[in-house]
């Protein structure tokens, strides 16, 4: 089960990788995705801060928290400036989607199950999200500030996803 | 007119004073420079300069223009703890030597201080 909600949240991404190509989205689509996936990882970074029973898995989700409400507070006020309204599309959604799924599966778990799980999940769901970056979102943005913001922060999620592959080897160690 | 005469004098020995003084500081008078203020810019998880070279006695000001918080963290030498978005964080540089840092949130982050 854990499996599945980790490839079902990451193919939401790789969707968006494989269907760029065909339809590039609109800068406003790329909004609403950027914000979407951010707030997607702060809900479960806060069930992490409140659940966790790793004291480091706990912090790490304690920090999600902050730094992904920090670069969504960064991309609204671009997004603000630029006029641009988010507009909801099929990866936003589903991203969404794969969301509350990965809290639904997290919910039911408790101590060193739940932190593995939450873990593996950060670290699958911050490679969709870097390559969703790299293939999509980067070479796709129009407007030369969104796509600024975009190489700006890229290197947050490349520092987590090395954060959260420390954080798992740690957890694999210890059982 | 008597007064001009004394201060007169009092230039002339407080001149002597500095000369005697100047000539007497090692070659390296450099010293004697007045402590400088160099920024670290932190942008995008990079310190730039990633390597800054100060003197002892010289302030070093880190300036976190990302949208979450970073640290600056030499283990044992200085540590800023959280620096907020948008917020700076200054040291006064006294440990000679070169100090690789990095910031404790973002261990991906990494700079060098000499101090020398």
């Amino acid at each position: 089960m854990r499996n599945f909600i980790i490839t079902v949240a990451a193919s939401s991404l790789v969707l968006l990788s494989g269907h760029a190509a065909a339809q590039a989205p609109s800068d406003a689509q790329i909004a609403a995705i950027v914000v979407t996936a951010n707030q997607v990882d702060i809900d479960a970074g806060k069930l992490a801060e409140a659940k966790g029973s790793n004291a480091e898995v706990k912090a790490f989700g304690k920090q999600m928290v902050t730094d992904h409400s920090g670069v969504n507070k960064q991309a609204v006020a671009l997004v603000t400036k630029l006029k641009v309204t988010p507009e909801d599309n099929a990866t936003s959604k589903s991203l969404k989607a794969g969301g509350a799924d990965n809290i639904r599966n997290l919910e039911k778990l408790s101590g060193a199950a739940f932190d593995k799980a939450y873990v593996d999940h950060e670290v699958a769901y911050h490679q969709a999200v870097l390559d969703a970056v790299d293939k999509t979102l980067i070479p796709s943005a129009q407007n030369a500030e969104l796509k600024a913001m975009l190489v700006a922060v890229r290197p947050a999620f490349v520092a987590h996803l090395e954060h959260a592959k420390m954080l798992q080897a740690a957890l694999a160690k210890k059982s | 007119m008597r007064r001009g005469t004394d201060a007169g004098a009092l230039a002339l020995a407080a001149s002597w004073v500095l000369g005697v003084a100047l000539a007497a500081a090692p070659a390296g008078a450099a010293a004697a420079d007045p402590p400088r203020t160099h920024e670290v810019v932190i942008q995008s998880l990079l310190y730039v300069p990633e390597t800054l070279t100060v003197r002892p006695g010289d302030v070093v000001v880190w300036i976190n223009k990302d949208p979450f918080p970073h640290t600056v963290t030499a283990a044992g030498v200085f540590d800023s703890r959280s620096i907020a978005a948008g917020k700076s964080w200054r040291f006064t540089a006294r440990k000679l030597g070169t100090h690789p840092y990095l910031c404790t949130l973002h261990t991906t982050m990494k700079g060098i201080l000499r101090v020398e």
